[in-house]
């Protein structure tokens, strides 16, 4: 058996045939043994020709009606955000939950949200990338949409949160003719500027580099004029000339060398707003693997409930199979057990410590007013994800679905429970004090979700939401192929043409 | 800015092991204004074709090193020199505080800067390319054998038969920007 002809992806497979475990080849390995084999990525007996027209198919289509219910109710959820924001502009932060003593609310707690969930596209595409793992060309594309979309959607928040956005400028620093008046470099909260757009903007670079060669083949098959002068121009004039791919592969790789540190550096520094601060509960070295590790979480959470309506919705089973979803899966449980390794390590050290305070902060975390917020926390991303140590429940469309829904809840009160609990009851007792949410703050978290997926649906509208070519590349030549004579006879052929 | 070749010979191969072994051979051949558009990147072609190694890292590094410089001369510049104030007793210049910015113009140069490099580097560190309005299906499912008219040892009756001999199938001559 040639190296060719033992190529992991060599069989034809329908989704239901998939099992998860290696195909073994009784007698195929090198020394006559069996050899074990993974699954293909893609199912179905597709061709390279097919990968083209099942996913462009979307973006060339008019849009159907179940797109277009799905588009108005985010719009209208978008629509939310700006009543709500142009209400808050008007009235001021009074209209929202926070004040004294707790002077971070929602705003602060979406902004640590949603640039959690930023962070599972960019892991995907760099960090995968770099551990060869080849899974991640069928969902790498949509899971950077996500990231480059979770980004913008933080955004909003640090700038409204200053109570006066309008002079949100004044956070980057540049010569001015206030003094010129600096930024303070030794403040986390400076370094959050330039860790936020450094992410969104390297991220946002990622994405669109592998969309080059995508972006050709869809005005390849433009008929339109417009269309094709639109695409070429988006796509740089790309042919597929390996000369240009050489130092397109090259740059590639050192993009996911660059992002790989990245991704662990932003949530480093959105920690570090908390732990360089003196408030008991936000004052501790774990903050950072622990930011990082929730973020992580959070964002393959998100990736498997988009995940789940493209297979469902869109037809990408064939590309994004229930092994993706699996793998995902592992991720997911993986990383709430870190999560819950970091909720119980905080605690021990609460006690052992021997700190008064912070033993006071966790205990009222727990067993104080927010306890509810605690538990749901404590369960959905501890416990909840446990279900994954079976192998049915991870290949099961609907249990992924309510996990993932379920652990990004959990992660919308872990946030919650650190930004509100830590300071609602402060060193005096005399100036503690409740926090809720007002309809304002709920508008703005729900208008949030509204700008998020509005973007999404109109990213799958116009752009290809499988990265083509990288899929392409995983594919067996023998399956994939659609013309020419085959291999074994191209020899006998050769004159006749 | 991308060179075009008005003429020259497209040939089509079907899978990357059949334009790898043939690329082997229009190197071997002395071909140089030579080039293959494929679907997506293949594995040793570039050895294949005699290419070196992509120089784009050593732009990265000098893209890195700008935006240390830059980072830490704006800090210091402001920290230091032009609006130095007191925090708590702490040095001007206290470095680990810096640390942060610095790593994040540091990817922000060297990320930004490569992929800008490499898309230009596409355009301009090549042979003339074919005219971008014959089609080649290049981006579907063909990976595309072109020799350039600008070869010195181009002839159009040998390019072919040479394209022929390679076991390439729909061997077309290019000429003026159409098919012949």
């Amino acid at each position: 058996m040639t190296r060719h002809e033992a190529s992991p992806y060599a069989t034809v497979m329908d989704d239901s045939q998939l099992t998860g475990r290696p195909i073994v080849l009784k007698g195929a390995g090198p020394y006559g043994g069996d050899l074990e084999v993974a699954e293909p990525l893609v199912t179905g007996g597709k061709t390279w020709a097919d990968v083209d027209r099942d996913i462009c198919m979307h973006a060339e289509q008019f849009p159907t009606k179940r797109w277009w219910i799905a588009f108005s109710v985010a719009l209208a959820f978008l629509g939310l955000l700006v009543f709500a924001l142009i209400t808050l502009f008007y009235a001021g932060m009074g209209v929202t939950g926070v004040n004294q003593p707790v002077g971070w609310g929602s705003f602060i707690i979406n902004f640590v949200f949603w640039i959690g969930i930023g962070h599972a596209g960019t892991l995907i595409s760099a960090v995968l990338f770099l551990f060869r793992q080849q899974w991640r060309t069928g969902i790498n594309r949509a899971a950077e949409a996500m990231t480059l979309f979770a980004v913008a959607c933080a955004g909003i928040f640090p700038v409204i949160h200053l109570g006066r956005p309008w002079f949100a400028y004044w956070l980057v620093p540049y010569p001015n003719a206030r003094g010129p008046l600096w930024i303070n470099f030794n403040s986390p909260l400076a370094w959050d500027i330039f860790a936020i757009s450094t992410y969104g903007l390297v991220s946002l670079t990622f994405w669109y580099v592998g969309l080059l060669p995508d972006l050709a083949t869809v005005r390849d098959r433009a008929t339109h004029p417009w269309r094709k002068a639109i695409y070429n121009a988006l796509s740089f004039g790309w042919n597929g000339s390996h000369r240009a791919w050489r130092h397109y592969e090259s740059a590639y790789m050192v993009l996911a060398a660059l992002a790989t540190p990245l991704v662990f550096s932003v949530h480093t520094i959105v920690s570090f707003d908390f732990a360089t601060s003196v408030i008991p509960g936000w004052h501790t070295t774990i903050f950072p693997p622990y930011f990082v590790i929730g973020a992580i979480f959070s964002g393959f959470a998100m990736v498997i409930t988009l995940m789940t309506f493209m297979r469902g919705y869109f037809g990408m089973k064939h590309y994004i199979t229930i092994n993706h979803m699996e793998l995902m899966a592992k991720i997911l449980m993986l990383t709430g057990m870190l999560v819950g390794f970091a909720y119980s390590t905080e605690f021990f050290m609460a006690w052992y410590s021997g700190s008064e305070w912070e033993g006071f902060i966790f205990r009222n975390r727990a067993f104080g007013p927010y306890w509810w917020a605690y538990a749901i926390m404590f369960t959905c991303n501890a416990i909840v994800p446990q279900i994954f140590w079976f192998k049915s429940m991870r290949r099961h469309t609907w249990v992924l679905f309510v996990v993932s829904i379920l652990v990004n809840v959990g992660m919308w009160f872990e946030r919650y429970v650190i930004v509100v609990t830590s300071l609602h009851r402060d060193y005096l007792p005399s100036s503690w004090g409740m926090y809720a949410l007002t309809r304002w703050d709920y508008a703005i978290l729900l208008g949030s979700f509204g700008l998020f997926f509005t973007l999404f649906l109109l990213f799958v509208r116009f752009l290809p939401v499988v990265a083509m070519s990288e899929v392409k590349g995983v594919m067996d030549p023998r399956v994939a192929r659609s013309a020419g004579p085959s291999p074994a006879s191209s020899g006998a052929t050769l004159q006749e043409v | 800015m991308m060179p075009i070749s008005t003429t020259g010979v497209l040939a089509e191969f079907y899978e990357p092991a059949e334009a790898l072994a043939a690329a082997v051979k229009v190197r071997d051949a002395g071909w140089t204004h030579f080039d293959f558009l494929t679907p997506f990147p293949v594995h040793g072609l570039d050895d294949a074709m005699g290419q070196k190694r992509s120089w784009i890292p050593w732009a990265t590094a000098a893209l890195a090193l700008g935006g240390i410089l830059f980072a830490q001369g704006l800090q210091n510049y402001v920290m230091v020199y032009d609006w130095p104030m007191n925090f708590g007793g702490k040095p001007h210049a206290a470095w680990p505080s810096f640390v942060p910015v610095t790593f994040e113009a540091m990817v922000f140069w060297a990320a930004l800067g490569s992929a800008a490099i490499a898309i230009i580097a596409g355009k301009r560190d090549t042979v003339p390319q074919p005219p971008p309005d014959v089609p080649t299906g290049a981006t579907v499912d063909r990976f595309v054998l072109w020799i350039s008219a600008t070869d010195p040892k181009w002839q159009a009756e040998g390019a072919q038969q040479f394209a022929r001999s390679l076991g390439a199938g729909n061997v077309r001559l290019i000429n003026g920007g159409a098919d012949v």
